[in-house]
């Protein structure tokens, strides 16, 4: 190539660059006009008047889901019998990417599905109607499912209920078949190890742990850690949250709420946490203590438990899922844990299962792009009845599963196994579509569960043999039995999630006394025994300069608050 | 004037580009006498004066983490600069240029990595249970059992050290090396013929050499120093027990600005810094002109 052709090329390429940016800019902006005026129009559409019956008109509901495929193939059944029965196709969008990103890019163009997934930005930014009106004059099933929550699922600020939560609405018993919440965790293999002894105070369970290590100095050729607890980043809870359990309360994060006068006091640094640290502190001088428990990140955290190593731990379960599920994945079953409800008093009664509350903030949503709110709303509140809610769950009698002659569901083994191949769920499920849908949790009136992981019989068919021995051992069918049933939540639980309000003194002193326990306990339980004392009475004071009351204020004022306006 | 006509109209971009990027958003300061919250007008939002100065100097945790912020800063500053001039000594001394591109590229290397994994290794080598820091001293009978490095707050300042001399040691190298190379070759062969060896040439030609580059990066650095050797180093080793040592400005105004929601400290911050940045920048300008030497402005 001559010099000349070099630069006519290069001409060329300048002006082919320069004519894409503009058509860019150009088009970009056509998008614009275009959405901007379609976000005020359907208002008006919602207040004509619908037609009464949901005819079988084809119809098209595209939705947004805030999570990433698997994408459904053509043919899936399930959205087939959507479509043959209700006539209705869902054009799903799955979020590709960063979803604040997509969210920003949505919001900014105006350029929104008929339904999307929850998310503060776009009631933030008027991108979806208030649906109280719609759920009143068109949705019976929903509003009987959200009825005895209907207050609490509006916005705090407006008063309008702009989402339908996908979880925690329940219905009949409630009784899950695993714990993912708060629990003293010790592994299988030392509750074995003493004939699955049964016990419920702290004493009894650093008793077993310091026999098992003292029999057992190493495991796999690694030194055994008898007890061990993160306090990494915003996960702390490991470290902080044991001593109100210990109590009989539940898990109201920072502070301990009185179930009748619905008042919160401080745990942390009182004497409702004194024993529990000092019993830490003595386990530490026998040795038993993971002495870089508060200096690891939650990597490292997450290493050791997989390792095997760790006899128990002070956690929530999903927060070390990840390290358990390896443990198991490598045929170490016997090293994974067992979730126990200890309290300080073998009189007390434990409050470690809770029910969930309703999460807000969830679920899916109408938006002002939608041509037909009306049907909309009419078509999911179809999708909740029992026969579809079964169907997303449990799937088709006979195909998907069976009934027994207790008029109990239960799978065949083949069918269990068909649940776990991705790609027969692909042509045969519709998981993410449901995870975003209102659910019916809880049980069924005929008495089955809502899933068939809650199923009593059908989860313990589905158990590994280890699993069953420890369960049998108990004399129990479901690992919540180790649990005491949870009564119905106080109104104005969980204090956990209660909003601080950015930049107020509420949020200073909370962050304040963070600090100050990840900076004390470790001290506290590390020290030599002589000395906890007088590190425990300058922690108290610490947290007493740290201006606590400015935060318990704000969590009493809005206790109060949810018992006024959340009730019935 | 005249003359320089399109000199000056090609430099007109740029000075563009810093009064728009540079200039122009520091009105954004008022933020600093408000209680900002977002998503309204900067003018509609509620003016409360000196309040966040006040928060950040009445804290009395400041005082500590202007102390940690400091001396990080100087542990680091110093470090770095012995330990990348040593290395660019040392590296101009390898005559075989194969060995030299080796070892100049492997020191380098590291600069590359996010903080986020060098941190990740630093606490995984420093393990008490399989870190092999901990390995290596046991091995040496230097020490009885593991040491908790990264639960004390003693030996936080030195991990700090160490890890940024690691990360980046063969990249601050670099500058040096370029400097060294523009040293004239005719001074080493008169040093030769009068009989100097390696170590003098050193000291009397390549030291005297990059005098000048070296005052210039001290001074630059300096404006630097309140950033404390990094942030996401001391934010990801630190934990609860070394927060004493560990907790610099950033993450002070990370934690009592950002994360709660009250933006205003964090710029009141930023004002703070700055202003402290250009003292000292005009202090070390001026010794560095009292002593002879270039200087900045």
């Amino acid at each position: 190539m001559g010099a000349r052709a070099r630069k006519v090329a290069f001409g060329l390429l300048m002006l082919i660059m320069v004519f894409s940016v503009v058509a860019a800019g150009c088009s970009s902006s056509n998008k614009n006009k275009d959405g901007s005026p379609s976000a005020s129009q359907p208002a008006s559409s919602s207040d004509t008047s619908a037609p009464t019956t949901v005819a079988i008109e084809p119809m098209t509901i595209s939705v947004f889901l805030n999570v990433p495929g698997p994408i459904p193939t053509d043919n899936n059944r399930i959205y087939k019998k959507i479509k043959d029965e209700l006539g209705v196709t869902l054009k799903e969008e799955y979020l590709v990417g960063d979803l604040e990103q997509k969210l920003g890019v949505m919001i900014a163009g105006g350029d929104y599905p008929d339904i999307i997934s929850a998310n503060v930005k776009l009631t933030a930014a008027n991108a979806v109607l208030p649906l109280e009106d719609l759920i009143e004059q068109h949705a019976p099933n929903l509003k009987k499912h959200y009825e005895d929550v209907w207050n609490l699922i509006k916005d705090p600020d407006d008063g309008h209920i702009y989402w339908l939560p996908n979880f925690g609405v329940y219905q009949g018993d409630f009784k899950p078949t695993q714990h993912y919440g708060p629990a003293f965790f010790i592994q299988r293999a030392v509750l074995k190890e003493y004939n699955y002894p049964k016990f419920k105070t702290l004493d009894e369970y650093f008793k077993l742990i310091e026999d098992y290590q003292a029999k057992y100095p190493e495991i796999d050729g690694q030194p055994t850690i008898g007890f061990t607890a993160l306090a990494f980043d915003w996960r702390d809870f490991g470290l902080r949250n044991a001593p109100q359990h210990l109590i009989g309360h539940p898990n109201d994060g920072g502070v301990v709420v009185d179930p009748v006068t619905n008042v919160a006091e401080l745990f942390e640094s009182t004497d409702i946490a004194k024993p529990y640290y000092k019993k830490l502190n003595e386990i530490n001088s026998k040795g038993l203590m993971d002495k870089e428990a508060f200096a690891q990140n939650y990597d490292q955290y997450m290493a050791k438990i997989a390792s095997g190593r760790v006899l128990g731990m002070f956690d929530q379960r999903w927060n070390f899922q990840q390290g358990e599920e390896s443990l198991i994945s490598q045929g170490k079953s016997e090293r994974a844990y067992v979730g126990l409800p200890l309290v300080y008093d073998v009189n007390t009664t434990d409050y470690y299962l809770d029910r969930p509350v309703v999460n807000l903030n969830n679920g899916f949503g109408i938006t002002v792009n939608a041509d037909d709110p009306v049907k909309i709303i009419k078509v999911l509140d179809t999708l909740m009845t029992e026969k579809w809610q079964k169907l997303f769950y449990w799937g088709e009698e006979g195909i998907d599963y069976h009934v027994g002659d207790n008029g109990l569901y239960y799978r065949t083994p083949e069918q269990r196994k068909d649940q776990e191949d991705v790609t027969w769920k692909q042509a045969n499920k519709a998981d993410s579509f449901y995870g975003q849908m209102p659910k019916l949790e809880g049980n069924y009136p005929d008495g089955n569960a809502d899933s068939p992981g809650n199923q009593p019989d059908e989860f313990f068919a589905n158990l590994k043999d280890i699993d069953r021995e420890v369960l049998q051992a108990y004399g129990y069918k479901v690992w919540t039995d180790f649990f005491s049933a949870p009564p119905p939540n106080r109104v104005s639980y969980p204090a956990w999630n209660i909003d601080l309000i950015e930049g107020s003194e509420a949020r200073v002193s909370s962050q304040k006394m963070k600090d100050l326990a990840l900076k004390y306990l470790p001290k506290a339980i590390l020290t030599s025994p002589e000395n906890f004392d007088s590190v425990w009475a300058e922690y108290g004071q610490q947290v007493s300069k740290a201006n606590p009351e400015a935060y318990l204020n704000r969590v009493n004022e809005q206790l109060k608050w949810r018992q006024d306006n959340w009730g019935k | 004037m005249v003359r320089q006509r399109q000199l000056i109209f090609m430099s007109f971009p740029m000075l563009i580009y810093v009064l728009v990027f540079a200039y122009f958003p520091i009105w954004g300061w008022l933020m600093a006498f408000q209680k900002y919250k977002p998503g309204f007008d900067i003018f509609d939002q509620k003016w409360v004066g000196f309040y966040q100065f006040r928060f950040l100097f009445e804290d009395e945790s400041f005082i500590r983490v202007l102390r940690n912020t400091i001396a990080m800063s100087v542990i680091t500053l110093v470090l770095s600069f012995v330990t990348a001039i040593g290395l660019a000594l040392l590296l101009n001394e390898i005559k075989r240029t194969g060995i030299k591109r080796i070892i100049q590229t492997i020191s380098y290397l590291p600069h590359f990595l996010s903080w986020i994994i060098v941190t990740g290794l630093v606490a995984t080598s420093l393990s008490t249970q399989d870190g092999i820091v901990n390995i290596v001293l046991m091995k040496l009978h230097l020490i009885k059992e593991p040491i908790l490095w990264l639960g004390e707050g003693k030996y936080f300042w030195g991990i700090v050290g160490a890890s940024n001399v690691w990360k980046e040691v063969g990249w601050n190298t670099i500058i040096y090396l370029a400097a060294i190379a523009s040293v004239s070759p005719s001074l080493y062969e008169a040093a030769e013929i009068d009989g100097a060896g390696r170590y003098r040439k050193m000291m009397h030609i390549t030291l005297p050499g990059i005098k000048p580059v070296i005052v210039i990066l001290l001074i630059l650095n300096i404006g630097w120093i309140l950033n404390g050797g990094g942030f996401e180093i001391q934010y990801f080793l630190g934990n609860g027990q070394v927060l004493d040592w560990s907790e610099t400005i950033d993450i002070f105004v990370l934690k009592y600005g950002l994360k709660i929601g009250n933006y205003s400290l964090g710029v009141a911050a930023g004002i703070f810094k700055t202003v402290v940045s250009i003292v000292l920048l005009i202090i070390a300008n001026s010794i560095a002109k009292r002593l002879g030497e270039e200087r900045l402005i």
